[in-house]
């Protein structure tokens, strides 16, 4: 009838695990490795990540060889000259796409570690020490919340928009990466400080903290594994957001720097071109932006799915 | 509960001052990093010499301590806040008071808000209720896969295909079909036009709730699930009490909890969504301000939005948490 | 009216679906319920005493399914009425209380709401009425300030009050019989001591059946009259209580009982405890010093009962029959049934 709602919850208790042990992180492994969809993510966040490493081993063509005359080629297919067409200013599309691979990936992979260990360490001082710890970290963190990430970016990368900070792989998306570290740290912090809330509690850490250990060695080696887990999991969501974002940065100008070329400044470029005919230009890079922050999200997803147990 | 209201109000005083403090902060240390003030506010642009004067004027950006990297500069701060006190928030690039740009262009992202958490609503209760209902089905599954996937669409991304791919040829469509005055021509027209404000916002309110729309389907699965599952409803039902009263009173009543919660959380995401939304489909809210505020490098105007759109932030917290001491009791009494 | 019977149940099977199979956890299950008589059933988790409870109550979850048997209130079998009826039927008769008061609650209603709403609800009862109804309930389980206290939280309650609400909100509709699981496993031993009074007053009081699930052997020799063992999913011993300890007639029963700590038989955990035995031993009396007696393994998990006897593993008097054929519940004496194959010498060999 109606009742097929009583679920599972009010079953366990009743009936004893009947198999043997099986440990979280195992059937997490094991329920990952199972699904295509997540197989087919990793292959493809995977192939990415290479070709933002490696372009070269992509494409011969330098992206910034731009010959006038050979503008607006349309794709001509693997093995021509130009496999996926040339831009208005005559630069090789798959060149652009496999160099403008760099500066997202990258930029998101700096902003996401980097957010991360900034919101480890602080969630961990917070949780452990409080006091005026607490008090100072947990105020700066409802205050960085208020501002959305995104309005932060519009309002500080609009006033380093006349500054130019040299052409490097890691000078153009310095700006970006700075400001987006800076407004994406508090979600791991808050997270990690209630993990360690709790695990504070817990008789081991009460015992080891007997026992005359440090506070740096309780912190790193009891309470970090319990919390770090679910951070993992909000990785690849995470990741995908930045891509995403500078997407958004770039079509307004504010993102990683021209010359350099990224996916975004692709985008950007590629959509005023879409009435023309020229669709290919909007189209290819959309492509590649979408297969990898689609990956990343349903990577991220199985992660969280993997490694919450209440959520079978 | 009154003295509750009360505290979470002066701390929300505190965080807005805190926010304004910080943002004054960032955007001290970026002026004094660019190294010509007043230059900054104008991009990349190159402003005329009346409007470097002028910004430098209201601004204070002649006081020294924007020549020095590190100075907080917190003269120039108490000013501005004692201007945004009275009510002066400044003028956009063109000598336009910034507080008349918003009061014409807030209710437009009014309006699109109410598209969005009608959505929101929609989408989550029913696909959520349905998930919860059938756990473990084919349907329950398939839900969850859809609303991966429309999570992992940025807004951007969906707004720019539907803008640029699809809007013209369905308004096309529309026109020829119902007639260029017709409600339809209007839904699907790519850009605002504000004599029909709820008409053009429609689909691209949609669009933006569809995106957001995951979290809220998630959230009311995982919500639901817990309370048919919970131990209270197992003693309510020992009672003898009709499924309707069970579901109304211990499952419906037990998870509007965390979905309050959940649209305090989004509004700052959804505000961003907003951002982009209005700034693609050229709606003159405040979001479509700021994103032409940032194409036109007119950085006083984006300041100005942009502390205005933090104090709103803060106001809708301070709501969130009021409502969520109205449902839950356990939060009063801390 | 005492003596009545007023809950019956017999030859009780309920089996789970569960991600490795179907699996059995209650077997046969049978008891009896008087008017005015206590009724324990005991055995370690896992056994089904729990499972058994809610499927008299209807309370199955959705992988549940009662395979056989009947449960029958004053005559009527509950478990041929539909769900609904089913527990519309229980909730009015047949009242049950929870083990963990603080999830069995409902956090965000006010404790005056969750002990009225059934009559609010089925009986239609005025706001009033239901208030003066509330406070009267608490007054029942002397809790203190009832008319102020209707209308707190459960959180705001200590554990022993909080297990007291439950109790109330269980006799809200006046039932004949009350199911108390594990009711006093959550709190501490003083406080348990209270509930169980509490509970044996209102029984007494009102002249109901209640049955209380519990694990702890120290509660049955409290309050109970009569006692069922169980043991993976079916009963193994039912006795009167008194009987049942003074001999019992079944190795699992004896193992049980066996394995209480007895400050008195100089039973110490190990060599260790010298100077606790010395003192102990000031008449000079000698004390055999003994190892705590456990039972030795654990109990089979319900998809593993072994074939024939389900306790032989563990048993010291398994012999070759008790491997293949599962011995029935059976007379051993007037009154006593028991489910070994040598009850008898189980109740022969009985401690002095």
């Amino acid at each position: 009838m109606s009742d097929a709602t009583s679920s599972t919850e009010a079953t366990t208790g009743l009936v004893p695990d009947v198999t043997a042990s099986r440990t979280l992180t195992s059937d997490a492994w094991r329920s990952l490795r199972r699904r295509p969809d997540v197989l087919v993510a990793v292959v493809v966040v995977a192939f990415f990540t290479v070709v933002a490493a490696f372009p070269r081993l992509f494409t011969a063509t330098d992206p910034k060889h731009c010959i006038i005359g050979d503008s607006k080629i349309r794709p001509q297919g693997f093995g021509e000259v130009h496999p996926f067409g040339t831009d208005p200013h005559g630069c090789d599309v798959l060149a652009q796409l496999a160099h403008g691979a760099r500066p997202s990936l990258l930029l998101a992979f700096v902003v996401v570690s980097a957010s991360v260990v900034l919101g480890v360490v602080l969630g961990m001082l917070a949780g452990y020490y409080l006091g005026w710890v607490d008090g100072v970290i947990s105020r700066t963190v409802e205050v960085f919340l208020v501002i959305p990430l995104l309005l932060a970016a519009l309002l500080l990368l609009s006033l380093f928009r006349n500054v130019s900070v040299g052409a490097g792989s890691f000078d153009v998306i310095l700006l970006p990466a700075v400001v987006l570290t800076m407004f994406g740290w508090m979600g791991y912090a808050r997270y990690v400080r209630a993990s360690v809330l709790e695990a504070k509690n817990l008789d081991y850490v009460t015992a080891a903290r007997a026992l005359g250990a440090s506070d740096l060695r309780i912190m790193v080696r009891h309470v970090l594994p319990n919390a770090i887990g679910p951070v993992t999991a909000l990785v690849p969501t995470a990741i995908a957001g930045v891509i995403s974002t500078e997407a958004v940065l770039a079509f307004l100008g504010i993102g990683v720097r021209p010359p350099a070329i990224s996916w975004g400044i692709m985008i950007s470029n590629g959509s005023e071109w879409v009435t023309g005919g020229y669709a290919y230009l909007l189209l290819f890079p959309l492509v590649c932006l979408l297969a990898t922050v689609l990956s990343l999200v349903v990577l991220g997803d199985a992660l969280r799915d993997a490694l919450d147990p209440r959520l079978r | 509960m009154g003295r509750y209201i009360l505290r979470r109000v002066v701390q929300a005083v505190g965080t807005l001052f805190l926010v304004m403090l910080v943002l004054h902060l960032l955007t001290t240390l970026a002026i004094q990093l660019n190294g010509n003030p007043a230059l900054a506010f104008f991009g990349d642009r190159i402003p005329s010499a009346s409007q470097l004067a002028a910004v430098e004027a209201r601004y204070g950006l002649d006081d020294p301590c924007y020549d020095q990297v590190g100075n907080p500069c917190l003269g120039p701060f108490v000013e501005r806040l004692g201007a945004y006190a009275q009510g002066d928030f400044g003028t956009n690039l063109r000598g336009r008071e910034i507080t008349d740009i918003v009061a014409t262009a807030a209710p437009n992202t009014l309006r699109l808000f109410v598209v969005v958490t009608v959505t929101w609503l929609l989408l989550g209760m029913v696909l959520g209720s349905v998930a919860a209902k059938w756990r473990g089905t084919a349907s329950d599954h398939g839900i969850r896969l859809t609303s991966v996937l429309i999570d992992a669409f940025p807004v951007f991304v969906l707004l720019l295909v539907y803008r640029y791919v699809f809007a013209v040829p369905l308004s096309d469509w529309a026109e020829e079909t119902f007639g260029a005055s017709s409600l339809p021509a209007f839904w699907f027209r790519p850009s605002f036009d504000d004599e029909r404000p709820w008409a053009t916002i429609v689909v691209p309110g949609i669009l933006l709730g569809l995106a957001g729309s995951a979290a809220f389907i998630r959230l009311v699965r995982a919500s639901q699930l817990e309370s048919y599952g919970g131990e209270h409803v197992r003693t309510a039902r020992s009672k003898g009490l009709s499924e309707r009263h069970v579901v109304l009173h211990h499952v419906v009543r037990n998870s509007s909890v965390p979905v309050v919660t959940a649209i305090g959380l989004t509004f700052a995401e959804a505000l961003a969504g907003a951002v982009i939304t209005e700034g693609m489909m050229n709606i003159y809210g405040m979001g479509g301000v700021l994103w032409e505020a940032v194409r036109n490098s007119d950085v006083a105007l984006v300041l100005g939005i942009v502390s205005i759109l933090a104090a709103v932030t803060v106001f809708v917290m301070i709501v969130v948490d009021i409502a969520y001491a109205a449902l839950d009791p356990r939060i009063r009494y801390e | 009216m005492t003596g009545d019977v007023l809950l019956e149940v017999d030859d009780l099977a309920v089996e789970f679906r569960t991600s490795d199979g179907t699996v059995n956890a209650v077997n046969g299950l049978g008891y009896r319920v008087e008017a005015g008589r206590t009724l324990a059933i005991v055995g370690e988790s896992g056994c089904g005493k729990s499972v058994s409870s809610l499927a008299v109550m209807g309370l199955l979850p959705a992988t549940a399914r009662v395979t056989r048997g009947s449960v029958r209130y004053r005559g009527t079998d509950l478990l041929a009425l539909s769900r609904k009826d089913h527990r519309r039927y229980c909730g009015e008769h047949v009242g049950m209380v929870f083990q963990d008061a603080l999830a069995a609650l409902n956090p965000v209603q006010t404790v005056g709401f969750q002990l009225t709403e059934s009559l609010r609800s089925r009986h239609g009862s005025s706001r009033r009425d239901a208030r003066r109804r509330a406070v009267e309930l608490l007054d029942l389980v002397k809790v203190p300030n009832a008319r102020q206290r209707i209308d707190e939280y459960p959180h705001q309650f200590s554990g022993g009050m909080r297990q007291r609400v439950m109790i109330a909100s269980a006799l809200a509709l006046d039932p004949d019989v009350l199911i108390a699981d594990e009711p006093t496993t959550a709190l501490d031993v003083t406080v348990q001591a209270q509930v169980l009074r509490l509970l044996a007053e209102i029984q007494a009081e009102r002249t109901m059946g209640l049955v209380l699930i519990t694990h702890d052997m120290g509660v049955v020799a409290g309050i109970a009259d009569d006692v069922t063992v169980m043991y993976a999913g079916r009963a193994v011993e039912q006795a009167p209580v008194r009987d049942l300890f003074r001999a019992p007639a079944h190795p699992y029963t004896e193992a049980l009982l066996r394995s209480v700590p007895r400050l008195d038989a100089g039973i110490l955990h190990d060599a260790g405890c010298a100077e606790v035995e010395g003192a102990d031993a000031g008449n000079g009396a000698e004390r055999p010093r003994r190892r705590l007696d456990v039972v030795p393994g654990r109990p089979p998990a319900p998809g593993r009962v072994p074939p024939g006897c389900p306790f032989h593993p563990r048993c010291h008097r398994a012999q070759d029959v008790c491997r293949t054929d599962v011995p029935p519940l059976a007379p051993v004496v007037p009154g006593r049934t028991s489910a070994c194959h040598f009850a008898d010498v189980v109740l022969g060999g009985a401690r002095a």
